[in-house]
C-alpha cells in the first residue's frame, strides 16, 4: 500500500508552547485510520495543521491520485441558535452557485435528500439546523463531507455526542467507505477505534506508537 | 433630475401625493431610502451571522474620522469622499489584517481601534472647527436629508448594484464561512480572501449611506434590520426579505417623522427600527406560544 498523506518532523507551536512535537506519520490509502490519544494530546491540532490553518515546521504531503478533494468534519460546530438556516440550504452552500438567500430549486433539495438519506436522516431538508439534537448535526456534518467523496475524510471526534444507535449507524457508514476513500477519524472510544480501524496512532504531542488495532496499546 | 423633482412637485401642487414632495430633498430622501434598504438591509443579516456588528460601529466612528481628514485636507465638507473612503477603507483592513494575527477576541481589538480612530477624529475636529462650525458636521454625525446631493444618489446607487452583484456571487461562501471557516476552506472557499472581500464590501455601504444614517446611528442600519427578520424568518430567503423590508419600513417612517418634526433623519430612522424589531419580538414569541 501507499501512503496518500506523510508527515514528517512536524511541529506546531503557540505562544511559546509546543503543541505538537515532531510528529511523523503515515496514512495509508483505502484505510481508515484512527488518532487516539488524552485530552490535550493535539489530535486536533493536528487535524487543523493538515488543513492548513495551523502554522508549523516540518513538511505534509498528500499523494492524491484522483480528485484530491478533503472532506471534513469538524468536532464542534455552534450553529447561532437564531439563524433561520434549513438543512437543505445548509447543505447547498458548499454545492450550488445561486445564492441560497434566493431560494433553493427543486435539484438542490433533491439533492440534499439523496445526501441525507446515505446517513439516515431522510426527510430532514426542511427542517432548521439549529433545531437538530448534536447526533443529527454530526450527520448533517458527514453528509456534507462525504459529497463530492473525498479522498481524504477528516473526522475530528465525530461520534462525540451520539447515542449507542447513532454511533451504530455512524459506524456502519464508516465502514461502507472501507476502500473508497482515506478516512482519518480523531476518537476518543478505545473499543470503536479497535472494531473499525486499520490503523490506530496513539498521540500525546507526539507519536507515542502507531499500529494495527490488535497490536494497538 | 430637475424635472423630476418639477413633475413630482406639481403633482403635490394638484393633490395627487402628499405635499411633503414637492420639496425635493424630500424626493431625494426617498430616494435614498430605496437604494439604502436593499443595500444595508441585505448586508445586515450577513453583518448579524459573521459577528460583525461591534465592527460596524467602529467603521461607523472611523469614518467621523475620515471626515475631518478630508477637511483638512481641503475637500468640501459635504462631499469629502475620498478622506472618509480612504481612512475607513484603511481601518478596516487594517482591523482584519490584525485579527487575523493576534490571539486577542476579535471585539477587543475593535474597541483598540474604536478608540484609536474617535481619539484621533476629536483631536482633528477641534483643529477642524477652527475653520468650520462645527454644527455643519452634524450632517455626517447623525445623517441629514438636506445635504443629500443628487451625486450622493449616484455614488449610493453604483455602490449598491457594485455590492448587491458581489454577494450574488459570493453570498454561499460569505455563509459558510460565517459558519465554520475550517468547513468553508475544504470546500474551496479562500477565507482570507472572503474576510477582507466582505469588510470592503460593508466599508463601502457603510460609507456610501453616512449622509443619510450618520456615523454614529449606521451600525444600527446594519444589525437591527437582521436582528428584527430573526424573529420571523424560516428560512434563508425569508430572513433576507425581512431584512430588507425592515430597512424600508425603517427608512421610509423615519423619513416622514424626520420631515414632519425636523429632527436628524438617523435618529428617527432608527427609532422607527426599534420599534419594528420590539414588534417582531413580540409577534415572533407569540407565534412560538401559539404554535
Amino acid at each position: 500500500m501507499t501512503a496518500l498523506l506523510e508527515l514528517r518532523d512536524v511541529t506546531v507551536e503557540k505562544d511559546g508552547k509546543v503543541l505538537l512535537e515532531a510528529v511523523s506519520l503515515e496514512v495509508e490509502q483505502g484505510t481508515l485510520h484512527v488518532l487516539a490519544g488524552p485530552n490535550g494530546a493535539g489530535k486536533s491540532t493536528l487535524i487543523s495543521t493538515i488543513l492548513g490553518r495551523t502554522d508549523f515546521t516540518g513538511s505534509i504531503r498528500f499523494h492524491f491520485r484522483g480528485s484530491g478533494r478533503i472532506g471534513y468534519e469538524p468536532q464542534r460546530f455552534v450553529v447561532d441558535r437564531t439563524l433561520p438556516l434549513t438543512v437543505a440550504e445548509f447543505l447547498a452552500l458548499s454545492r450550488r452557485r445561486r445564492p441560497v438567500c434566493l431560494g433553493i430549486g427543486k435539484s438542490a433539495r433533491q439533492d440534499a435528500e439523496a445526501l441525507l438519506g446515505r446517513v439516515s436522516l431522510p426527510g430532514f431538508g426542511p427542517r432548521a439546523l439549529n433545531a437538530l439534537s448534536g447526533g443529527e448535526l454530526q450527520r448533517v456534518l458527514l453528509a456534507n463531507a462525504l459529497d463530492p467523496l473525498p479522498e481524504l475524510l477528516l473526522l475530528d471526534e465525530p461520534a462525540s455526542g451520539l447515542d449507542e444507535t447513532a454511533a451504530q449507524s455512524f459506524e456502519n457508514i464508516l465502514v461502507g467507505l472501507r476502500r473508497a476513500t482515506t478516512v482519518l477519524m480523531v476518537s476518543h472510544d478505545p473499543l470503536q477505534a479497535r472494531r473499525i480501524a486499520d490503523r490506530i496512532t496513539l498521540l500525546d504531542r507526539t507519536v507515542r506508537s502507531s499500529s494495527a488495532p490488535e497490536a494497538a496499546p | 433630475m430637475i424635472d423630476f423633482y418639477a413633475w413630482l412637485a406639481g403633482l403635490a401642487a394638484r393633490g395627487a401625493i402628499p405635499q411633503v414632495f414637492q420639496y425635493a430633498f424630500f424626493v431625494r430622501g426617498l430616494l435614498s431610502v430605496l437604494l439604502l434598504a436593499p443595500l444595508l438591509g441585505g448586508l445586515s443579516h450577513l453583518v448579524v451571522a459573521r459577528r460583525l456588528a461591534f465592527f460596524s460601529s467602529a467603521l461607523g466612528q472611523a469614518a467621523l474620522t475620515g471626515l475631518t481628514i478630508g477637511i483638512v485636507l481641503g475637500e468640501p465638507i459635504n462631499s469629502a469622499y475620498v478622506g472618509i473612503f480612504s481612512f475607513c477603507f484603511i481601518s478596516a483592513l487594517a482591523m482584519v489584517w490584525v485579527k487575523r494575527r493576534a490571539s486577542l477576541p476579535s471585539d477587543t481589538l475593535v474597541g483598540v481601534f474604536l478608540s484609536l480612530t474617535l481619539g484621533l477624529g476629536i483631536c482633528l475636529l477641534v483643529a477642524v472647527t477652527k475653520r468650520f462650525n462645527i454644527h455643519q458636521v452634524e450632517a455626517v454625525m447623525f445623517g441629514s436629508l438636506l445635504t443629500v446631493t443628487d451625486l450622493d444618489l449616484m455614488v449610493l446607487l453604483v455602490a449598491g448594484v457594485a455590492v448587491g452583484l458581489v454577494l450574488a456571487f459570493r453570498y454561499n461562501a460569505l455563509l459558510l464561512d460565517s459558519l465554520d471557516p475550517a468547513l468553508a476552506g475544504v470546500s474551496g472557499v479562500r477565507t482570507a480572501f472572503i474576510e477582507y472581500l466582505f469588510v470592503v464590501l460593508l466599508t463601502a455601504a457603510i460609507v456610501v449611506s453616512l449622509k443619510i444614517i450618520g456615523a454614529f446611528l449606521v451600525e444600527a442600519m446594519v444589525v437591527v434590520p437582521a436582528a428584527a427578520a430573526r424573529n420571523l424568518a424560516r428560512g434563508t430567503r425569508s430572513y433576507l426579505l425581512w431584512s430588507v423590508l425592515t430597512a424600508f419600513i425603517a427608512g421610509v417612517a423615519g423619513l416622514f417623522i424626520s420631515s414632519r418634526f425636523l429632527v436628524p433623519t438617523g435618529g428617527a430612522v432608527v427609532l422607527a427600527l426599534s420599534l419594528l424589531f420590539f414588534v417582531t419580538l413580540a409577534f415572533g414569541g407569540l407565534r412560538k406560544r401559539f404554535a
